[in-house]
């Protein structure tokens, strides 16, 4: 039994969710169900966590190892993806309730995807990839259509699952075509057979672009990004939130996986380490497209779903920049990982708190004068907008600083990538100022409906933590950059 | 650990922030006192740093803790010459604009008050920061609340013009943050650790073609909080939009530290790139003298036709700092609390008239010498330091300036630029007597022509009190300058020093290398030497 302790988080997860699936067959209280998950949520991360703090990962049998890495690089996922999915539970907690959509298989569904997440972000072997990906995304499309009566989550959710399939198809096609090139499933065994020169370089080339645009659909990185805002915007609020942090996390971590561990030798790569400059133009197209059609948009969850893309490509800087500064680049994209999604959380919340039962807050308009009849309610959605942002001293401000000075390091071109990133961002002042904007700044039209907050307990207690988090990784980021760096050397030297 | 000055001056309106998000809102008379009796704290607190020996160059009261150790960041603090007198600039005129705004400000008051507590803070926390990603941090942090100051309590157009404010700013400080990252990056490369302590990147010499690019980022950052011109479009929407307080603040500290960021941080760290960019600086600065008074003139508006007069004096400012010698930068620093002093008097003045007449139309008014005496006497006073009259704060000033870029041989073959810049930012002057004349005949003098004015209160007890400071000053520096030269004097010879052996050794370097400031005046002096040298054997230029 303790052999398995190095993957106990993701038992843990299956245990719960398995023990509610069967609560909920046989009782009639939904109350509860919303803070049984995320207890059992929190608990993974806490269990990650503690491994994380002592720094040893027990170690596991082989029959684990090769599909699934027990290494630190693991547990950090394990922690950002059961915190946001945590975090998100608590929001649908008050939310669906609200409006009353409380039934007990969201949960179960959510806490098996947050599974497939943690599935994916450990996943070494092109088969474990596959099953990860679809366990989470299989969720991911239920969980979008949640609301069925809605038109706008139906489509958001075909949309999502008919080009997620093709997305999924596309990386199965490449796995099956690296396969065949190298005769490894394993990403260790592709790379040695890479590095000994054995596989077939046309294949091999193939099958990475395949898999690359796999993955930067999961990722939401333009030009594959035409899912995102339509199933965010469909998707009910808590929803949008869990695939904004959680999913997003995990496909950015396969993603780290597959390009740094199979293809990230520059030594012995050679032609094979050229997935730099197509993340580079991914990250690029990403932080420009998704910044300036954010502008334009009048639904601020909208605009949070274009704002989700660009920050997929400040994420991508962090990736680009592995080459020349190796375990500090991963691990400044760690921590931007782990810092939005604290912020998102913290955004998205806050938007939730805003409306109440027929009367969701989601667009601008929503928010007008809202901040001076309800202080308390906004003031975490500014802090969120804020970090979002980059303005110091925010988890998002230290993010930023964090990948830009990777690429700054990694030198010659890639500092003109961070100068792009910073104008990037500036763009993206414009439209989080608007919430503040039409928070304190602009009362609301004559006959418009004023949007109430909701009471609920549950939505405010994941506004504080998030927004401690949010301060507090802003102000002292010390032990969470000392975590973020001993996961990224845990995998790349 | 004992909390030494500078960190208590931090902390008094951080913790009075917080204090006041506690008090309940409908306490208002508590809410407005505590305030502005935490700033006055805050004034009390930083006389204290006048206390220090300034006869010396250095840094006084540091204090340094380490913060995020991995990346050599750290809170490191301190005061000298240089920033002293635009610390208590801040302090001094921080009380006066939230005391002044209880006029006019009656509506979320806590909030207001929170705003400015927190600006209190931006400011002073970047004025001593000496830590790149310290003094970053602060510079942001200013941000937010100005943006909030503009576009909650503001005019018709706040929004727009709270939303350009943040913009112009948030651009220029984001490309400076990857320069700030570069020049890091390279002291990492040769040292081997990360630092972002000023005193250390010091050491850091780079060659000339590196320092181009990378003051380039540092300058349109300063430029646009100068701001110069053409980066000063933000400035008279900020200004006409924002409540009387904002102004202030705004005009008096606010811009300075753009000014400051040039003479702390660019310069010292790309010496070569100011010595060669800045004459073209002073020469959009004088630009700006010439284009902002010439506008100032044609303004019916008085709020903007100060707010355009402030193009003019930061002008003038920036001449003198990169004429490079002693006169222009002691000039330059004296000026910026000078222009603090007289332009945030004017606001505060405008203020008043706006809060009787809710206009501020030149138009509107007329003969209000009679009507109001003492306003007129007080606007008058202020308007002989903004013009520079002698015996004022203005004049000492604008001297040291012109006198500064009179003497400069900044760059070769600039040095009749110098002489053609000095003419011209002189008959900027003229030109300031002009405008602001102008205003005054249009407002005070002449018979009363509208009968709305006929009977509008003179100063108020609490605005006579917000004022008296700034005219005691007014006169104070203008009669008596030697007691604030004295301290920034030295500060600002070791400046000039340090600066010219950074400049030839930046000149000579061909990779980045790193270098105590003493070995780089050795090497200057060898240098000097060699070439005396090579001189009186005939050989050389």
């Amino acid at each position: 039994m303790t052999a398995l302790f190095g993957i106990s988080p993701l038992l843990l997860l299956v245990a719960a969710g398995l023990a509610i699936m069967v609560v909920d067959a046989f009782s009639k209280d939904r109350g509860g169900l919303a803070l049984v998950t995320s207890v059992s949520l929190f608990a993974a991360a806490a269990v990650a966590g503690s491994m994380l703090w002592t720094g040893d990962v027990p170690p596991a049998p082989e029959l684990v190892t090769q599909y699934l890495a027990v290494d630190r690089l693991g547990l950090f996922f394990d922690v950002v993806i059961c915190v946001g999915a945590g975090l998100s539970t608590l929001l649908a907690g008050g939310y669906l309730r609200e409006h009353e959509l409380e039934r007990g298989e969201f949960y179960v569904l959510l806490i098996f995807t947050a599974f497939g997440a943690m599935v994916l972000a450990r996943a070494v072997d092109l088969l474990s990839i596959f099953l990860g990906l679809e366990t989470m995304s299989l969720g991911a499309y239920a969980l979008v259509a949640y609301r069925r009566t809605s038109a706008r989550a139906v489509e958001g959710a075909v949309k999502y699952f008919l080009l997620g399939s093709f997305a999924a198809a596309i990386l199965l096609f490449g796995s099956a075509l690296l396969y065949g090139a190298t005769a490894h499933t394993d990403l260790a065994g592709i790379r040695d057979s890479i590095a000994g020169g054995t596989a077939n370089p046309a294949l091999t080339i193939l099958a990475l672009v395949m898999i690359v645009v796999g993955l930067a659909f999961k990722v939401g990185a333009v030009p594959f990004h035409m899912w995102v805002p339509d199933s965010y915007e469909g998707a009910p609020t808590p929803v949008t939130t869990f695939m904004s942090v959680a999913v997003k996390a995990a496909a950015v971590a396969v993603l780290v996986r597959v390009l740094v561990g199979a293809f990230g030798d520059p030594a012995s790569m050679g032609l094979y380490t050229g997935w730099t400059p197509v993340v580079v133009l991914l990250s690029i197209a990403s932080m420009v497209y998704g910044n300036l059609a954010a502008i334009a948009q009048s639904s601020v969850k909208r605009m949070l779903a274009y704002s989700s893309i660009a920050h997929a490509g400040y994420i991508l800087v962090g990736l680009a920049a592995v080459h020349q500064v190796g375990s500090y680049a991963v691990s400044a994209l760690l921590y931007y990982v782990a810092a939005y999604t604290v912020s998102n959380v913290l955004a998205f919340g806050s938007l939730i708190l805003m409306g109440s039962k027929d009367r969701e807050a989601v667009s601008y308009d929503d928010l007008a004068g809202a901040g001076h009849r309800h202080p308390v309610a906004a003031f975490p959605f500014v802090i969120g907008v804020l970090s979002l942002l980059g303005m110091p001293p925010t988890a998002g401000f230290f993010g930023k600083y964090y990948v830009f000075s990777a690429a700054v390091q990694a030198g010659g071109p890639m500092i003109w990538l961070a100068v792009l990133g910073v104008l990037a961002s500036a763009v993206g002042a414009y439209y989080y100022l608007k919430v503040i904007v039409y928070l304190f700044m602009r009362e609301p039209e004559e006959d418009q409906p004023i949007a109430v907050p909701m009471r609920s307990a549950y939505v405010g207690f994941a506004l504080v933590i998030a927004g401690y988090y949010v301060v507090k990784m802003g102000v002292t980021p010390g032990r969470f950059l000392d975590w973020a760096s001993s996961a990224a050397s845990s995998f790349v030297g | 650990m004992s909390i030494g000055i500078l960190t208590w001056l931090l902390l008094v309106p951080a913790a009075s922030a917080v204090i006041l998000l506690a008090l309940p809102r409908s306490w208002e008379r508590t809410i407005r006192g505590f305030a502005v009796g935490a700033m006055l704290v805050e004034l009390v607190l930083s006389l204290r740093l006048l206390f220090a020996n300034y006869s010396e160059a250095g840094y006084r009261l540091v204090e340094q803790v380490s913060w995020i150790e991995s990346f050599g960041i750290s809170y490191k603090v301190g005061v000298d010459g240089l920033s002293l007198w635009l610390v208590i600039l801040t302090t001094l005129l921080s009380p006066i604009a939230l005391y002044a705004s209880w006029g006019s400000i009656t509506t979320r008051i806590k909030e207001y008050a929170f705003s400015f507590l927190l600006l209190e803070l931006g400011m002073l926390g970047a004025f001593v920061a000496l830590d790149l990603f310290l003094f970053y941090v602060f510079w942001e942090l200013m941000l937010v609340p100005m943006y909030l100051i503009i576009g909650v309590w503001g005019g018709k157009d706040r929004v727009y013009a709270a939303v350009k404010f943040f913009l112009y700013t948030m651009v220029g400080s984001l490309l400076m943050l990857v320069a700030i990252l570069y020049v890091v990056s390279s002291y990492h490369e040769l040292a081997g650790g990360y630092t972002f302590d000023l005193e250390k990147l010091s050491s850091l010499v780079l060659p000339a073609t590196q320092q181009y690019l990378l003051f380039s980022a540092f300058a349109l950052a300063f430029a646009i909080k100068v701001p110069m011109f053409p980066f000063h479009t933000w400035l008279p929407d900020a200004h006409v939009q924002a409540p009387t307080g904002g102004s202030v603040i705004l005009a008096a500290v606010l811009l300075k530290l753009g000014i400051y960021g040039f003479i702390r941080f660019a310069m010292p760290l790309f010496p070569v790139a100011s010595q060669t960019i800045g004459p073209v600086l002073a020469a959009l600065g004088v630009v700006g003298i010439i284009y902002g008074a010439y506008t100032a003139w044609v303004q019916r508006d008085l709020k903007k036709l100060i707010a355009y007069s402030s193009v003019s004096h930061m002008g003038f400012i920036l001449l003198g700092l990169f004429a490079m010698n002693r006169n222009g930068i002691s000039g330059a620093i004296l000026q910026m609390i000078n222009h603090g002093v007289s332009t945030g008097a004017l606001f505060l003045l405008v203020g008043v008239i706006y809060e009787r007449r809710h206009s501020r139309m030149l138009d509107d008014f007329g003969g209000l010498a009679k009507v109001m005496p003492w306003y007129a006497t007080f606007f008058v006073i202020i308007t002989m330091s903004s013009i520079g009259l002698p015996s004022t704060n203005g004049f000492i000033g604008e001297f040291m300036i012109l006198a500064g870029s009179f003497f400069s041989r900044g760059a070769v073959g600039f040095g009749s630029g110098w002489l053609v810049m000095t003419l011209l930012a002189a008959t900027g002057v003229i030109f300031a007597a002009v405008y602001m004349l102008h205003a005054v005949l249009r407002m005070f003098w002449g018979k009363v022509v509208h009968a709305e004015n006929e009977s509008l209160p003179d100063l108020n007890r609490r605005e006579v009190l917000s004022l008296l400071p700034l005219v005691a000053l007014v006169f104070w520096i203008g009669l008596y300058p030697k007691f604030f030269l004295d301290k920034m004097d030295p500060a600002v010879d070791a400046f000039v020093e340090d600066f010219t052996a950074r400049y030839e050794a930046g000149r000579n370097t061909a990779a980045p290398r790193l270098a105590e400031i003493e070995a780089l005046r050795a090497e200057r002096d060898a240098g000097k030497l060699a070439l005396a040298a090579d001189r009186s054997a005939g050989v050389g230029p």
